[in-house]
């Protein structure tokens, strides 16, 4: 039977991979917009520019392994059948979620803009793609920070 | 480590000028120095646009069918051949730029009939030919079109007046329309008619009825056409050359870098600078005498403000790495080269992101076959063996934490999954060396440059502190605290030992403490090494999941799960090597490179034999 609590859990799960995966999205097409109108003006660039493109990707991929691991938590992935969480646990495991949904979703967009101002970068000065994917990066420590501080939350909640 | 150069003046015979730079070409040692005043030789522009017709004849042939797979090897050409300009290139080149203009011409030509074909629709229902549309003896005719909705007021304007209508079709620009005015009223009406939005028609000249001149102007187009692919399929035929385009555009390459410098010059002899390594003087001199005696070669080392190219040297197993240093910047001249200290610490992170040994199997396959196939040269040589060797590693540290293909199978160390905490522990452990080391690089280059006080002062002390938290973490007793108190007060007492006054000194000693904050935050970032680890196998492992939920569905589910499973594990491979690659550097460039890199080194542009599409054998 599904309680409040279970309830709550899919909630947090949904929250992570609904929110991270937008912002990917958000990310990635603001980068590719970027990338288009590099790629109209010179088509060999195209490689660099999908590379740089790509980077903002991670964020979705982070959310959907949160969410992942609480339906493993919760056993709604696997035949075990779901269980049946308390209140609290469950709002345990939706707060859980929270670092790793809005920090995704806003790390992306922001590494979007990073990656889009990288692609113009490599237009000017093919020879510095390696420096426009490093300031990329840079962006995606918070995705990281979020995710660890996600992963533990979960992983210390007792069910 | 950064090789020594020497800085190379040449002085020679004008006349030998030509043979002495295809020479240095061919050794490929020597990098030119541009002086100030302009120095390329006449022809060079010429050659550039030779070389822009060339590719543009290159890229015309690929759309028309010439071969263009990315397996095919370079075509390898020797040397000799290299040097006589490839008439046949130059041939084909022209033909192709010929036949790219004209079917252009023809298209353009093609589609401008089509557009006057299609004005000419809304008059289709004109029964008098179109020669005919003027004036009579005793009228004045007006051809345009009135928009829709100013069709009843004109009407209401004009009920009294002389004039006829006739309604044809219907246009973008409104009702296409004929008006036929008594000559006595005409101006009246073409009044009236501005003001209801009357546009004249410019009808394309043609005789006969609309309809007539319609067919005529599509038949053109179709003639048009016709020819437009004719001369595509003639420029098929001649796709077969595109190899010879392509010689012709490498020599055209090679004549150009030659051309782009040829040092200052006097009525006879003309003198170059350059810089070689300190180890190929030699080669260079033999290249020289190759060609005449009449010549001055000196070598010196480079003097004070003259900076030299950054050329990094390593051994076969740490020189891949070198492309990593490259992408972010080179070492100044003069300062360490990383790469020795860098190369172990990049192979054992690459492996610990990637962290699945199926994937690490698959990927050292696939780039072991792509290396014996496509043989990368150059940085992209380079950075396929560093992604290789990172493959390597990732079979380790796969089979270390029991990550096959998403599946837990036998860790030999832990399951970071399970046990996070340990993992963390592994990553911040490894992280501190890392930082240490960067430390250390930075007190030897500090104490090779004489800088005692500094060396102790801004490292040393630290690492007592890191020495002395170790050791109270680690071991019962008071030494890690007295170890730590005593890092501590070095900082405090002379990390601000540039100011004056005992205060301001103790401020800055303080401030110098608060940095500590700035090494907590290196030491948290090796947490993504646990993060990627950790996002691999996850995603492995939801694969796997969904698709053993597919295999229970009948023979469908079967063949879709084998497709996610090989798509699937695809994606991730691929998602993940550029992750793992990317922070691995990234760990070098900000928290490695942070304690001791000075970038700024300048890259070595040899001038030499630069093929994109052959390969010339000596």
């Amino acid at each position: 039977m599904i309680t409040l609590g279970t309830a709550l859990a899919f909630g947090g799960a949904a929250f992570s991979a609904a929110l991270a995966g937008v912002g990917s999205a958000k990310g990635l097409a603001i980068a590719g917009q970027a990338g288009s109108g590099v790629v109209a003006e010179d088509p060999d660039k195209f490689g660099n520019v999908l590379v740089l493109q790509a980077l903002p990707g991670t964020q979705g991929i982070y959310g959907l392994l949160i969410a992942f691991i609480i339906l493993l938590k919760i056993g709604a992935v696997g035949g075990a059948g779901v269980k049946e969480l308390t209140t609290f646990q469950g709002l345990a495991l939706f707060f859980a979620a929270f670092p790793m949904g809005i920090g995704g979703l806003l790390s992306a967009i922001a590494q979007g803009k990073v990656a889009a101002a990288g692609i113009y970068l490599t237009a000017k000065r093919p020879e510095e793609f390696g420096k426009g994917i490093t300031m990329t990066a840079m962006v995606e420590t918070y995705a990281v920070l979020a995710l660890l501080i996600s992963f533990l939350m979960v992983y210390g909640i007792n069910i | 480590m950064l090789v020594p150069m020497k800085r190379l003046t040449l002085y020679a015979l004008k006349d030998d000028r030509e043979a002495l730079l295809l020479a240095l070409q061919k050794d490929g040692n020597v990098m030119l120095i541009q002086t100030d005043d302009k120095t390329s030789l006449p022809g060079a522009e010429e050659v550039t646009s030779q070389l822009d017709k060339a590719k543009e004849a290159i890229h015309f042939l690929d759309s028309h069918g010439a071969k263009k797979s990315l397996l095919a090897p370079k075509l390898a050409v020797p040397y000799q051949q290299f040097l006589l300009e490839s008439k046949g290139g130059q041939q084909a080149m022209d033909e192709a730029e010929n036949l790219a203009s004209q079917i252009a011409t023809l298209r353009n030509e093609g589609a401008t009939l089509l557009s006057q074909a299609e004005s000419l629709n809304p008059w289709l229902k004109l029964d008098i030919p179109l020669e005919e549309l003027k004036g009579t003896e005793t009228t004045d005719c007006f051809v345009g079109y009135l928009p829709e909705e100013d069709l009843e007021g004109y009407l209401k304007a004009t009920e009294k007046s002389l004039v006829d209508i006739n309604r044809l079709g219907i246009g973008p620009e409104g009702l296409a329309l004929v008006v036929i005015a008594h000559k006595s009223q005409s101006q009246e009406i073409k009044h009236i008619l501005k003001e209801h939005n009357f546009t004249e028609a410019l009808l394309p000249k043609g005789t006969g009825l609309a309809t007539q001149v319609v067919r005529e102007l599509k038949t053109e187009a179709e003639k048009k056409e016709k020819a437009a692919l004719e001369l595509e399929s003639k420029a098929k035929e001649i796709a077969g050359q595109k190899d010879q385009i392509a010689l012709y555009a490498d020599q055209l390459a090679a004549k150009g870098d030659r051309l782009a410098n040829g040092g200052t010059e006097t009525i006879k002899t003309f003198c170059l600078h350059g810089w070689v390594r300190h180890d190929r003087t030699q080669q260079v001199e033999t290249a020289v005498k190759s060609v005449t005696d009449a010549y001055e070669l000196t070598f010196r080392e480079p003097k004070e403000g003259e900076i030299p190219p950054s050329v990094m040297e390593n051994n076969k197993l740490v020189a891949p790495y070198e492309s990593v240093v490259e992408l972010y910047s080179r070492p100044k001249v003069g300062t360490v080269d990383p790469d020795l200290m860098m190369a172990p610490f990049h192979f054992i992170f690459f492996g610990m992101m990637l962290s699945d040994a199926g994937y690490g199997l698959v990927l050292t396959i696939a780039l072991f076959i792509a290396m014996k196939l496509f043989k990368p040269q150059g940085f992209a040589g380079k950075l396929t063996m560093v992604i290789f060797f990172g493959s390597i590693s990732t079979v380790i540290w796969g089979a270390m934490f029991g990550g096959w293909f998403g599946l837990e199978w036998h860790p030999l160390l832990f399951v970071p999954m399970n046990e996070p905490i340990k993992m963390l522990v592994l990553c911040f452990g490894l992280g501190a060396i890392h930082l240490v080391c960067g430390m250390l690089i930075k007190v030897y280059t500090l104490i090779k440059a004489g800088d005692i006080m500094g060396a102790v002062c801004d490292q040393i002390s630290w690492l007592i502190m890191f020495a002395g938290f170790f050791c109270m973490g680690m071991a019962e007793g008071p030494i890690g605290k007295y170890l730590a108190l005593f890092g501590a007060a070095i900082i405090l007492l002379f990390g601000g030992r540039e100011k004056k006054g005992i205060i301001s000194r103790l401020i800055g000693g303080l401030l110098s403490l608060y940095n500590i904050s700035s090494y907590l935050s290196d030491l948290l970032s090796y947490s993504r090494i646990f993060a990627l680890g950790l996002a691999t196998g996850v995603i492995g492992m939801v694969i796997n999941t969904i698709a053993q939920m597919l295999l229970g569905m009948g023979p469908v589910g079967v063949v879709v799960a084998v497709l996610l499973l090989i798509g699937g594990h695809t994606f991730n491979i691929i998602i993940n090597v550029l992750g793992a690659f990317v922070h691995s550097s990234r760990l070098q460039y900000i928290e490695f490179f942070g304690k001791f890199f000075e970038a700024g080194g300048r890259a070595f542009v040899p001038l030499a034999l630069r093929t994109k599409y052959t390969e010339v054998t000596k």
